[in-house]
This record gives structure tokens, C-alpha cells and sequence, in this order.
């Protein structure tokens, strides 16, 4: 064993494992986004901006409590609900009425809303950057693999990425929302018309994949500086993985995710000037062989 | 119909009172237009250089203004867009007559209004921009720069780390112009003051990126004595962050542009990393003088907090202008610029002059390293070196060799 892993770097190790750590986060955002792709057929370009507002209410939840460990989970719970309520609202009051419409009327509707969100959080929080501090239990680092670090919390991430994965396939495969929403993106009018609210369904799938976006604002946030215009990037990226993964489909976001978090990583350890093109790069191979994304889009 | 009518009288009423109001006020004022970035993330910075530029009007129209004249501003929020910028700038002076444009934090944008500001010949003050190009080989009478760039920024910290024993460099930044120019700026000056120092390697990362685990792994790996991280904006705290949960700064010390500055390392409170070399103009506690002390007195009573950096390139600007119609006798733009060249005037951090070649305000660079401090729930710079204006910003020979270009 030990002749195999000679010829491999620690470094290829520790790379792996710190881009599965921003897999993790990749995934939570752009399966919901996904979803929401899937079930709805909205291209929801204000995704990102609930991601933004998880952030910050996590922030404020956080600062709440007082900023210790009580608060970060206070925020792990309380964040993601609120960002969930804002898009509950959101939903009933806009997204219902706009489903029938076609998808460049969405484009533009969610891209104003996304401006909106913007410059709400700007109204309510500020211009400040802000900060949400690690919790205590996941300060410091451990020394891995030739004695580079690796953020504690990080590991935290790496466990809440599988647990996150799992609820989703329980959610999709064994509950009756899940069955009838996965039913509605196949065939919206045959649901309504055996006498399901399809509208109801809608609006649980709209919240539950807004309510990824505000938990992945959450997790990031320790890791971050919680500012405006952190939804840009994260918006791009996310609609990468998800047209990589094959739009609508939950699990195309986790293998798009992992794609562009592996890519990534690794490929600062192959070139660490030209680090970032190695993602965009994976996202062009992937659409010149497969055009229509690695798994069955829903679409 | 009768409603509709109803509405139409008011209307009409409406915007011949506010015709008889701005042209009542017409007279007697100097115009000054402030566009700038309000939205987005930098805005954090700017609306610092809006509330110093505010307090100072203030208190200069309290006192009579200038030689009887009212200083008045207008802000325009340019969006971090320079096409929509330069619509502005020229809306301001064309439109709204403004005697005296100020702003902004996009070089872009600058740039381009310092282009139309030469054919109008109105004078413009930098408050953010931090291009070399804006005095260099862009620079022109009417532009006046109330802050450091790029170029100085490198100068003033490669004559600190000349001093320091460290051989091996890595560079790393965000991939966009700024991250560049600050890069090249410390590490083209430190090898002309130390051609012993090596780099080992260089990464770059996008702008706004979220993880620098990898790439700090990456660096630990190749080990070098030292590391000039060319971050901006938000990746400053980013940086830093990664930095604290890997460890890093603990094991190999780093340097950042404005690393220091209370915009930083006030949000990360006590758990901001210890150690970090940082430059920049201006701090709240420091210098500890009475007029930095009374200054910033004045801006918490007006504000509610401390000022930060672009504090002070707000409420140098407003003092400038003031003192240069003065020593101009009269509201003449062409006798205003040319009584702020070479002027001096007194400021929180000492005098400041506006060197008379490039029109570049000579500021002081602090650099320092961050720590804690018993006084505050945050971290603030320690060790402070100042570097004099006069040292750090390239020669008048140098600027106007690359304004002939």
C-alpha cells in the first residue's frame, strides 16, 4: 500500500478533501435551485440572493444569542426558517400567478427580485461586512496528510453534506409530497386534474428548495465575510453545476457540485495561477459531450 | 376626469414651485457633484467618504461657508458601472451646473470622467480610486487625488519589508486589476530595495471567491517565508477568515493591502487573525493626537461610529476646496486650481499637501500588524511604522515621464 501513495502527494489528499468541504456547500444551494428548476420550471436567478439573506439573518440570529456556540445553532435552525417564510411570501404573493408564463418572463421577474432582495439587505443590514465567528466546538484545524491543515469546521461541513443528500432522497422518494411533486414535473395538468392542489405543491417545492439556498447561506457564513454581492458568484456557480448536472434533477446539482468543487481543487494543485479556469473548463467538456447535462434533465 | 384634471394642476403647481426653488437657489452656492457606488458591497466604503465630505460641509457652511458662499452636494450612485458613471458626471456638470465634481470608487469609471472633467475643465476629486493611471499617465490639471493607489501603496510597503529578513516570497490575489496592480506594486519595488528576495510561486483567485482553503493548502505545501496576499473588498475578510481556520497565520506570516483598517477587522471582532502585516492611511486611535481625537469625536457624535479611511479622503476634500476658493479670492475655477497646487492645510493626521507636479495628496502610509487590544472588542494594528508621503509616492520626474507617453 504504502509504494501506491508514495507516488501520490499528501497534497492530492488534503486537496480532495478541502474541495469536498465546498462541495458540500455547492450542493445545498444549487439542489434546491434544482428542484425548484425541476418541479416548478422556474430558473430562479433570486436564488442566490436567499442565500444571501440566510447569511445575514444568520448573522443576526447568531449576534442574537451572543455569538457562541447556542447562537451558531439557534442560527442553523432559525436562519434557513426565515429565509423559508420570506420565500413562502414571496411565492403566494408573485411566483403563483407567473407559473403559466414563459420562462423568459421568470428570467426577468426572479432577476428583479434578486435586485429587490439586494437592495433590501442593504436596507436592513447595511453596507457593513459582517461576520458570523466559527463556533467554538469547530475552531482551530487539524494536521492531515504531511502536516497540512484542515479546518475543523470544514469536517463539520463533510458530515452535513450526506445528512442534507439523504433527506432530500427521502423527501423526493418516500414522502407524498415528494411523489406528487415529482409526478407535477412530469405532467403538471394530470396532477391537478386526479384532484391534487398542484398550487399547494408548488408552493411547499418553491420553499423547501429556497430553504436550501438560506441553509447554505448559513454554513458559509463562518467561513466567510457576510456582504453584499456574495449571491453573484454564488448565483453563476450554481446554475453551472445545475445545467452540468442536467436541469431539475436533484442528483445531477450533487454530481455537477462535486465536479466543480473537485475541479477546483485540484487543479490549484496542478496550476495554482490558472487555478480557477479549471472549473468553467470541466463545465465545457461536460456540455460539449453531453449537451443536455450528465443525468436526465426533467426539462 | 375631474380627478385627472385635479392631478394635472398639482402637478403643474408642483414643478413651477420647485423650477422657483432651484433657481432661488442657484446663486450663491458652490455646486459640488459626488458620483459614486451605492449599491453593492462597495458601498461600505463610500458612504464613509460621503458622511466626512458631509460633516466637513457642515461645519463650513456653519461658519459662513466660503467667502459667503454655501457649499451644496448632489450624489449620484453610478452602480460600479462607468458608461452609467460618465452619464452622471456629465449630467452634473452639464445639467446641474456643478462647479466641482468628486468620487469614485471604480477606477473605471474615474478614468473615464477624468477624460470628459479635462475638456470641461472642471476640477474633479479622487476619493477612492486606487489606478495608478488616475495621476500617471492618465493625469491632467483638473484631477486631484485625495488617496493612495496601487503604485504607492506597493512603494510604502516593500521599504517596510525590505527591512524584514524574509527571502521567499509567494503571491497571491483576487484575479482583476486591483489584485494585479497591488501584486506588481510590492513586488517590483521590493526588488529593486532587496534584489535578494525570490518568488517561489503565485495564485490567483477569482474575484469574490468564497473558499480559500485550497489554495492556502496549496501555498502551506510550498512553504515560503512570506506570503503578499493582493485581496480586495470583501475577499480582504475572506482571506482572512481562511486564513485563522487553517492556521496559517500562524505559521507563515502574510501582508494585505489595508489588512489593518477598521473596515476589516471590525466585523471579524476578537476573531480576527493575530499577526497580520498590514498598510494603511488612516486609523481612528492613531495618530493619537488631539486633532485626530477631535475629529473623530466630532464623527461619532454625527454618525454613531468611528471613521475609517474614506472618512478622511471625504472631509480632506471638503476642507480643500474651501481653503483653495479662499486663497483664490473668488469663485474662479482656473484660480482654484491653481491655488490647491502645492497647498497645505492641516488635517486629523498631520499637514497634508497636494504635491503641485501630479496633484496627488501626500498622505502618510501606517504599517503595522494586526493584534489585540484590551481597549477594543476588535483587533487593531500594532507595531505602526510611518511611511511620510514624501517617501513612498513616486518622483514628479516619474509621473510626468509617464504622462508624456
Amino acid at each position: 500500500m504504502e509504494s501506491i501513495f508514495s507516488f501520490v502527494s499528501p497534497g492530492i489528499f488534503s486537496q480532495i478533501l478541502v474541495g469536498l468541504s465546498r462541495t458540500v456547500i455547492l450542493f445545498i444551494v444549487s439542489s434546491g435551485l434544482s428542484l425548484i428548476l425541476g418541479v416548478l420550471r422556474i430558473p430562479n436567478v433570486a436564488h442566490g440572493s436567499l442565500y444571501m439573506i440566510g447569511a445575514f439573518m444568520a448573522y443576526t440570529v447568531a449576534h442574537l444569542f451572543g455569538g457562541g456556540n447556542m447562537g451558531f445553532w439557534m442560527a442553523l435552525v432559525l436562519a434557513p426558517l426565515g429565509v423559508a417564510a420570506l420565500s413562502f411570501v414571496a411565492e403566494r404573493s408573485l411566483f403563483q400567478f407567473l407559473y403559466e408564463r414563459e420562462h423568459l418572463m421568470l428570467l426577468l421577474l426572479t432577476f428583479a427580485m434578486s435586485l429587490v432582495f439586494g437592495d433590501l439587505v442593504k436596507l436592513v443590514w447595511g453596507a457593513e461586512y459582517r461576520s458570523v465567528p466559527v463556533p467554538q466546538v469547530f475552531q482551530g484545524y487539524m494536521n492531515l496528510f504531511g502536516g497540512l491543515p484542515f479546518p475543523i469546521y470544514s469536517f463539520f461541513l463533510l458530515v452535513m453534506g450526506p445528512i442534507i443528500a439523504i433527506l432530500l432522497w427521502l423527501l423526493t422518494n418516500k414522502t407524498k409530497i415528494g411523489k406528487i411533486s415529482r409526478a407535477a414535473a412530469v405532467d403538471r395538468e394530470m396532477v391537478g386534474a386526479v384532484g391534487i392542489n398542484v398550487s399547494w405543491v408548488f408552493a411547499i417545492v418553491f420553499v423547501i428548495g429556497c430553504l436550501l439556498a438560506g441553509l447554505g447561506g448559513v454554513l458559509v457564513a463562518p467561513t466567510v465575510s457576510v456582504t453584499l454581492g456574495m449571491d453573484h458568484t454564488l448565483i453563476i456557480e450554481a446554475f453551472l453545476i445545475v445545467i452540468m448536472g442536467g436541469l431539475g434533477n436533484v442528483w445531477g446539482a450533487l454530481l455537477g457540485a462535486l465536479i466543480f468543487g473537485l475541479t477546483q481543487s485540484l487543479g490549484i494543485l496542478v496550476w495554482p495561477k490558472f487555478g480557477i479556469v479549471f472549473p468553467y473548463l470541466a463545465v465545457v467538456v461536460v456540455l460539449i459531450f453531453r449537451p443536455t447535462g450528465l443525468l436526465k434533465s426533467t426539462w | 376626469m375631474k380627478k385627472y384634471s385635479f392631478f394635472a394642476l398639482w402637478s403643474v403647481v408642483l414643478l413651477s414651485l420647485l423650477c422657483v426653488f432651484s433657481l432661488s437657489h442657484a446663486a450663491n452656492t458652490i455646486k459640488v457633484g459626488i458620483v459614486d457606488t451605492y449599491t453593492g458591497p462597495a458601498t461600505t466604503f463610500t458612504n464613509d467618504v460621503l458622511d466626512g465630505f458631509k460633516l466637513a460641509v457642515e461645519k463650513i457652511n456653519a461658519k459662513g461657508g466660503i467667502l459667503g458662499n454655501k457649499i451644496e452636494y448632489t450624489t449620484r450612485d453610478e452602480k460600479f458601472k462607468p458608461d452609467i458613471g460618465l452619464a452622471m458626471a456629465k449630467e452634473l456638470v452639464l445639467k446641474e451646473k456643478v462647479n466641482i465634481l468628486m468620487g469614485t470608487i471604480n477606477s473605471a469609471t474615474t478614468l473615464a470622467i477624468s477624460d470628459f472633467v479635462r475638456k470641461e475643465k472642471i476640477p474633479f476629486f479622487v476619493t477612492f480610486a486606487k489606478s495608478d493611471k488616475i495621476v500617471g499617465e492618465k493625469g491632467h490639471r483638473y484631477i486631484f487625488n485625495m488617496n493612495e493607489n496601487t503604485e504607492m501603496a506597493g512603494r510604502a510597503t516593500a521599504i517596510a519589508l525590505a527591512k524584514k529578513p524574509y527571502v521567499k516570497y509567494w503571491i497571491a490575489g483576487d484575479d482583476y486589476e486591483y489584485g494585479h496592480a497591488i501584486a506588481e506594486g510590492v513586488w517590483n519595488n521590493l526588488k529593486k530595495l532587496k534584489p535578494s528576495v525570490q518568488k517561489v510561486g503565485e495564485t490567483w483567485w477569482k474575484v469574490g471567491e468564497a473558499d480559500f482553503t485550497p489554495y492556502i493548502t496549496q501555498i502551506l505545501a510550498a512553504k515560503p517565508d512570506f506570503i503578499i496576499v493582493a485581496t480586495g473588498g470583501s475577499g480582504m475578510v475572506n482571506f482572512q477568515k481562511a486564513a485563522k481556520a487553517t492556521g496559517l497565520s500562524q505559521k507563515i506570516p502574510f501582508y494585505q493591502h489595508t489588512a489593518t483598517e477598521l473596515s476589516v477587522l471590525a466585523p471579524q471582532g476578537k476573531n480576527a487573525p493575530e499577526g497580520v502585516y498590514g498598510t494603511a492611511n488612516y486609523f481612528f486611535y492613531y495618530p493619537d493626537t488631539p486633532e485626530n481625537r477631535a475629529f473623530v469625536a466630532d464623527f461619532k457624535k454625527a454618525y454613531n461610529r468611528n471613521p475609517r479611511i474614506g472618512a478622511l479622503y471625504g472631509y480632506m476634500t471638503a476642507q480643500f476646496i474651501a481653503e483653495g476658493y479662499k486663497k483664490a479670492g473668488k469663485l474662479d475655477t482656473e484660480k482654484l486650481v491653481t491655488a490647491l497646487e502645492g497647498m497645505a492645510i492641516d488635517s486629523p493626521v498631520g499637514k497634508l499637501e497636494i504635491r503641485k507636479c501630479d496633484h496627488q495628496l501626500l498622505l502618510p502610509m501606517y504599517f503595522g500588524v494586526t493584534k489585540k487590544d484590551a481597549k477594543y472588542d476588535f483587533l487593531t494594528a500594532g507595531n505602526i511604522e510611518t511611511i511620510q508621503g514624501k517617501d513612498y509616492v513616486p518622483s514628479c520626474e516619474e509621473v510626468l515621464k509617464l504622462r508624456k507617453k
